[in-house]
């Protein structure tokens, strides 16, 4: 059940990306479908143990600990993904200001005109 | 640390000069700082040849993290010729550069990452990794194409943004199905496992969920590679940004990713994405060569013949027999070589004239005629022509591609390549402007005699030349060079499982390349790229040529095109 709604919410962002106009919006919904398989990895390494894999002398006997590789991969897109977000808006922010408008049909419209 | 991580730390610590440049407020100073760590790097390059000319294999883990655990760089055949290529297309780019004083250490900045980053995709050993290589490459991408802050700059960098990361978010979702189903994302250790589980061949194209992330795997590449119908972000990209990066993006950007896509190919055993290859390279190649031939942006028609000619590589390496991997990477090293070299002149003719569009810039020719020497040189190479590098490397694709009807379309390709060069050489050379329709512009108005030109300054003629004379001797010598080739790449190409048996190519069999069939043929190709260049040039012409530049596909559509091009790979896998 948890994969569906996970894969649910990856289409969901990938819908808003094609079918939103608004750049802003295309860019939450980016993020969206980005956490959607950053999801996908935590959820899967969260099956693999039931607790933190911590290497102690107080550490639970017998408990299975996660595997942590899941976590430090997704640790890393998320860095990645905050990186791409801030290159994004800040890009959208100056074509904002040039043409005072988010739509991106406007914009494409107004922008690839003038090499007519 | 060995040599292997300093080709990944050079480029990074010359990078970090950049940004000290920015607060120090000495730019030019830094600027140089930032970009010598290229001259070390071509040294260890030179120094690691000889073991690896023997097949073997220099590694380093990093943080002493052995393989299945740690981020391991391998340093074997296929990844020193890239490395190769990418240090010295860089080294023209760098120079080039330095012609504008409007670049800061920024810029720099950015140049280096990129550089970085590229080789890390070369170098890595993980799938993750060259996950988070990607990005850096894209980022450092996106930033340089809106360098200059126009209008078309930020928004081509932006619609890259937008479809690259849908692109490597599937890409990231293919790494997931890997995990999942291995354990490890190590391309070594894949390749053990896959062994292990029964014969090379098929012990992993057995589970659907593969097929999928091998589909997914290639998608997000495939963004990165441009080939249709993921192409679309590519000629705004390469047109509006600055004219070095253009050469940089246009010469190795794109091919460092196919690259990336080969090794994932062969070590997961997907021979069977053959043959989708090799028709997504012949379709890619004539579609885009129309385009190409429909722009009158001097730039945007570059860009469409960049989408092109990778196709040349893809259908080489889809054709999977002997020789088509040392034919795709000749056409690959060959294509960076010419393409960048046009990119940068053509570059420079826009920044002398500021004219973009080829009907209207004055030709280049009489003001600086080794500029335009050195232009022709990369266009007689890209249309094939004799004793150029594209010759060379197009017979090779021809060769490989034997009696394939694919190869038909690229035949045809060919036409397309004259006759959209012989258009474009009209932006250096007078003689192409006498058609009849044209009307002379008046002397008094003529930036050239007026003096209104920009002057195009010595320090451009170093990279133009040095590209040329590349173009030339990588064409005079291809049997050797095609020969030294397949012994750098096969041991790499065995060692990673490649399905094809890579013979090493036989003197006497590429000694043939000036047989006079041969010739007679490129004749043929001559004559009838002039007629259709004359054809372009007609009333009908001219109209079909618009109505083709007005189909220009919405984000939205594009978007499509994704998830119906991931469809395609995942079907081709069950079919």
């Amino acid at each position: 059940m948890s994969w569906y709604l996970i894969a649910a919410i990856f289409v969901v962002g990938i819908w808003g990306v094609i079918a939103i106009p608004n750049l802003i919006k295309k860019v939450i919904a980016l993020s969206v479908a980005n956490s959607a398989i950053i999801v996908f990895f935590v959820y899967y390494g969260s099956l693999s143990g039931r607790t933190a894999p911590i290497l102690s002398p107080d550490a639970p006997a017998g408990v299975p600990p996660v595997d942590p590789l899941p976590q430090a991969l997704m640790l890393t897109a998320i860095v990645v993904g905050v990186c791409i977000t801030a290159l994004a808006l800040a890009l959208i922010y100056r074509l904002y200001k040039r043409y005072g408008t988010l739509d991106a049909r406007t914009i494409e419209r107004a922008v690839w005109e003038l090499d007519e | 640390m060995n040599s292997v991580a300093l080709l990944v730390v050079l480029p990074f610590v010359g990078s970090l000069m950049g940004l000290a440049g920015k607060l120090a407020r000495a730019p030019r100073f830094f600027s140089i700082a930032a970009v010598l760590p290229l001259v070390p790097m071509a040294g260890l390059l030179a120094m690691s040849l000889p073991a690896v000319r023997a097949g073997s294999v220099i590694s380093y883990a990093m943080g002493g993290w052995p393989e299945p655990i740690g981020i391991v760089l391998h340093l074997d055949g296929l990844a020193w010729l890239s490395s190769v290529l990418i240090v010295v297309i860089a080294v023209a780019v760098c120079v080039a550069s330095f012609c504008r004083t409007g670049y800061g250490s920024s810029f720099f900045f950015f140049l280096m990452i990129l550089i970085s980053g590229m080789q890390m995709v070369v170098l890595t050993g993980d799938i993750f990794t060259l996950f988070v290589s990607f990005e850096i490459v894209a980022l450092a991408a996106y930033v340089l194409i809106a360098y200059d802050q126009t209008d078309a700059g930020l928004l081509a960098s932006l619609k890259y943004l937008i479809l690259s990361t849908v692109g490597i978010l599937f890409f990231l979702f293919g790494v997931f199905l890997i995990y999942r189903d291995f354990g490890t994302l190590s391309l070594a250790t894949i390749r053990t496992l896959a062994s292990e589980r029964g014969g090379p061949a098929d012990g992993l194209t057995v589970t659907r969920s593969i097929h999928f992330a091998v589909a997914a795997l290639c998608v997000g590449i495939g963004v990165r590679t441009a080939f249709i119908p993921f192409h679309t972000w590519l000629p705004e990209a390469h047109a509006y940004a600055p004219h070095p990066v253009s050469a940089i993006l246009s010469g190795v950007v794109i091919k460092v990713s196919f690259l990336a896509m080969i090794r994932i190919v062969w070590t997961l055993s997907a021979g069977y994405l053959n043959e989708l290859l090799l028709w997504i390279g012949a379709i890619t190649s004539i579609l885009a060569v129309i385009w190409a031939l429909a722009q009158s942006d001097t730039k945007r028609l570059l860009a469409y013949h960049s989408i092109s000619q990778m196709g040349y590589v893809l259908a080489a390496i889809g054709a999977a027999t002997a020789t088509s991997l040392t034919a795709g990477f000749s056409h690959a090293v060959n294509h960076a070589l010419f393409k960048s070299l046009l990119f940068l002149v053509a570059g420079t003719a826009i920044r002398m004239t500021g004219e973009r569009d080829l009907f209207r810039a004055p030709a280049i020719g009489r003001h600086s005629p080794i500029l335009a020497a050195a232009f022709l040189v990369g266009a007689l190479s890209i249309s094939g022509i004799p004793p150029f590098n594209g010759f060379a490397s197009k017979q090779l694709v021809g060769t490989a591609l034997g009696g394939s009807p694919a190869y038909l379309l690229l035949r045809i390709t060919a036409v397309g390549t004259m006759a959209s060069f012989i258009k474009v050489s009209r932006i250096v050379v007078p003689v192409f402007r006498l058609s009849p329709r044209r009307v002379a512009t008046p002397a008094s108005i003529d930036p050239l005699v007026t003096g209104a030109v920009a002057p195009a300054g010595t320090l451009i003629l170093f990279p133009a030349i040095f590209l040329a004379l590349l173009c030339l001797l990588s064409g005079l010598f291809a049997p050797s060079l095609a020969a030294f080739y397949s012994d750098l790449l096969a041991p790499a190409a065995l060692r990673q499982g490649s399905p094809v048996a890579i013979a090493v190519a036989q003197p006497g069999g590429l000694a043939s390349l000036y047989k006079s069939a041969k010739l007679i043929e490129t004749a043929i190709v001559i004559v009838a790229g002039w007629l259709l260049y004359r054809l372009v040039l007609t009333p009908p012409g001219k109209r079909i040529a618009g109505s083709i530049k007005r189909i220009a596909p919405e984000l939205r559509t594009v978007l499509l095109y994704f998830v119906v091009g991931l469809g395609l790979f995942a079907l081709f896998a069950y079919v």
